[in-house]
């Protein structure tokens, strides 16, 4: 049921997106990988959270927003002062994204096991 | 906590999925517009045009000069043409054919000297006006009053065109005496071979030289009117 809404409105963005004449300047791509990539790390955490049974809507929802904008701002901070934080941005999301994917993949092979 | 969760979740979802369309589209249109390569594709074909139009307004002159120019200009201006290198030539002459050293260069010796350069090409090239040639190329690129032989990083330019090497150089002039103005006892040629540096002196009766083909430029010189006779 709830993986219904996750997929349901997957393909309602994936549509819209499509459809909408929106098109982000090649000149923001920094941001938006960064912030694409906070909020996919976002979602594997909820996920991962609603596998524990520790899922929480609030710290969910505040997580995906600010951590997305957070990423997206401190890398344009960073274009100020030339520290190159989209690398560090990427490396850190990505490494728990994978650690997040993995975690989830152990708990759903123990909830089968059981 | 899931009956006004899920709701979040899919809204949550969605904007995942706007955000992964646009990220999406965005770098295709990058792809797309990969500038450099489009920048050098553009200027290939500006090149090409270039020169398809150079040889048709040449072609055009050509016609006009023959058309309008009565027989004595005409014969006047071919005289002219050939001296100036403008226009294909045959005879007989010497082929000479230089490479770079083969030799391996010994530890703390300067590789530079096992190479060709300019300075080797000119004095092959002086040796052989010295010896009477009437047409030299170099590469197939005529050498006028107006050309260079200059070294360009680790290949030589001629008339504006690089080349590295093999290179060739043909000599329209009697084919006896332009190899011995090579070979004599002391001259370009055992001063080449000491540095190993692989020349061949081919003798042939007949070969052709190419016109030279560039454009001349004429920015800063005017012709000065001459009232009486040269001196």
């Amino acid at each position: 049921m709830m993986y219904l809404f996750i997929v349901g409105g997957l393909v309602v963005g994936i549509i819209i997106g499509v459809m909408s004449p929106l098109e982000i300047p090649p000149v923001y791509a920094k941001y938006t990988s960064v912030a694409l990539l906070a909020a996919l790390d976002s979602v594997f955490g909820g996920t991962r959270a609603a596998l524990e049974r520790i899922f929480n809507l609030s710290i969910f929802l505040t997580g995906f927003f600010s951590n997305s904008l957070l990423a997206a701002l401190l890398v344009f901070l960073g274009n100020f002062v030339g520290i190159d934080l989209y690398y560090v941005a990427l490396i850190s999301f990505g490494l728990r994204l994978f650690q997040n994917t993995a975690a989830i993949r152990r708990l759903l092979l123990s909830r089968r096991t059981k | 906590m899931l009956k006004q969760g899920r709701w979040a979740i899919a809204a949550v979802s969605m904007l995942l999925g706007i955000m992964l369309v646009g990220q999406y589209k965005m770098t295709q249109s990058i792809a797309e517009s990969n500038i450099h390569l489009q920048r050098t594709g553009d200027l290939a074909r500006e090149l090409t045009a270039a020169e398809k139009e150079g040889d048709e307004l040449r072609q055009q002159l050509e016609k006009i000069q023959k058309g309008d120019a009565s027989a004595s200009v005409v014969s006047d201006i071919n005289l002219l043409k050939q001296r100036a290198g403008l226009t294909d030539v045959t005879g007989p002459g010497v082929i000479i054919t230089i490479n770079d050293s083969k030799i391996p260069v010994k530890d703390n010796e300067n590789p530079n000297l096992y190479l060709i350069h300019d300075e080797d090409l000119l004095r092959v090239l002086n040796e052989l006006r010295a010896g009477g040639a009437e047409a030299i190329a170099v590469n197939d690129q005529r050498l006028t009053g107006t050309s260079e032989v200059r070294c360009a990083g680790p290949t030589v330019m001629v008339n504006g065109k690089v080349f590295g090497p093999p290179f060739v150089i043909k000599a329209i002039g009697d084919p006896k005496t332009l190899s011995a103005a090579l070979t004599m006892r002391g001259g370009v040629v055992e001063s080449l071979k000491y540095w190993g540096i692989e020349l061949k002196i081919q003798e042939v009766d007949q070969m052709i030289v190419p016109a030279f083909n560039g454009t001349f430029k004429e920015d800063h010189l005017k012709v000065v009117k001459q009232g009486g006779d040269k001196k």
